[in-house]
């Protein structure tokens, strides 16, 4: 996973896969890498392949520390299939998606 | 009078639709497309069809055997792509049709876009509907089949088409557009729009579905044509059987009930057997 910093912003890029097997060690990484100050935090998933229900539960939990602080979380570029699984689910009005 | 039907090989417009099987076993409102058509070349008095076919001709033939739930005589023939999609009626002596339409919707092809698949199904819902036996119609526009069950806080928003065996759960929205083919489960609080959920498919509780159609674990969106499979069983997939303990509990209860109503019916070589019980097997519908 790549991290880039841009003013208030903290981009998350290069993530092949959300699932049970990393998506506690993503959620964690990404936690880690927020720093005071941060409004948004942008979650690029146009590599990402895979999205589960626990890659799912990553994304809301961070959803909810970004919150905490008085930002958001934005999910940039899902491919169609990622972004199925998001619209099954609801996520599409939870987060906001920046298509491609 | 005789008559072939050819099934087209060609899905390169609705490839997830011949993912796992033929194109024209494809679902359509409680049966297949070949189905919808054979009733319908019955209806027109033909006796005798020969279908040729490329794409897993057993898979044809198990379905509609010699033809006989239709009163017909039935040949399915093995025949390779080029012979399906090439074959010119306008030079043949017998009538031919090509399963790209049903007969009764001959402006809509059925196979240049999933949404025209969608379309024709839609076209046909009221008319199929009020055919089908036992399906009656609830609310304006939404049809519900035998043995299904609607709770009382969903809602039905028509047209919709609740197949057979189907479990719709509290607070479930239904329609309007939506198609439920038999035997699915659709948990609490999910709902569904402009959408078809194939045979025997279970769709989560609280999920969404718009402008898809979602059959077992496939997820086909009908505008961008993109096919996911979900992984998550509790979201979407196949309904599962009853298995392993509990299921043999069940079946173990409903096998004393069943022997101590009919005493003189012991279990034969196929019964079952589990946690020291020797039961039946269930009856199929």
């Amino acid at each position: 996973m790549k991290t880039q910093y841009e003013a208030k912003t903290l981009t998350l890029s290069d993530i092949q896969e959300l699932n049970a097997v990393n998506s506690a060690a993503f959620r964690d990484a990404a936690r880690a890498a927020l720093k005071e100050g941060l409004t948004t935090l942008d979650i690029d998933l146009s590599q990402t392949r895979l999205v589960d229900s626990s890659g799912l539960g990553a994304l809301i939990a961070l959803h909810k520390t970004m919150c905490a602080r008085g930002g958001a979380v934005r999910i940039l570029h899902p491919n169609p299939m990622v972004q199925q699984v998001m619209e099954l689910t609801r996520l599409h009005r939870v987060f906001e998606i920046v298509k491609t | 009078m005789d008559m072939t039907l050819i099934c087209p090989g060609d899905a390169s417009e609705v490839p997830a639709l011949a993912r796992k099987r033929p194109l024209v076993l494809a679902p359509f409102l409680g049966r297949t497309v070949l189905e919808h058509a054979l009733t319908a070349l019955a209806e027109s008095g033909m006796k005798n069809i020969r279908i040729l076919a490329s794409d897993h001709p057993e898979d044809l033939r198990s379905l509609v055997g010699r033809g006989e739930a239709w009163g017909m005589t039935v040949q399915v023939v093995p025949s390779s792509p080029r012979t399906c999609d090439e074959h010119n009626p306008a030079s043949s002596a017998e009538p031919i049709l090509i399963l790209d339409h049903l007969a009764q919707l001959p402006q809509l092809p059925l196979w240049q876009s999933y949404r025209g698949w969608y379309a024709a199904q839609q076209a046909l819902l009221p008319a199929l509907a009020r055919r089908r036996v036992g399906m009656r119609e609830i609310a304006l526009g939404s049809f519900v089949g035998l043995r299904s069950q609607v709770a009382p806080n969903a809602r039905l928003l028509g047209p919709c088409w609740i197949g057979e065996g189907v479990w719709i759960g509290s607070q479930a929205v239904i329609g309007p557009g939506t198609v439920i083919e038999d035997g699915s489960y659709i948990d609490e609080g999910a709902e569904i729009a402009g959408s078809i959920v194939g045979p025997r498919t279970y769709l989560g509780a609280f999920t969404e579905l718009r402008d898809s159609f979602a059959w077992g674990s496939d997820l086909l969106h009908l505008d961008t044509g993109s096919l996911t499979e979900v992984g998550d069983r509790f979201l979407l997939g196949e309904v599962q059987t009853q298995r392993g303990l509990l299921g043999c509990l069940v079946q173990a209860v409903r096998g004393i009930c069943a022997a101590a109503s009919s005493p003189q019916r012991g279990p034969g070589p196929a019964s079952l057997s589990g946690a020291g019980v020797r039961l039946e097997p269930m009856p199929q519908n």
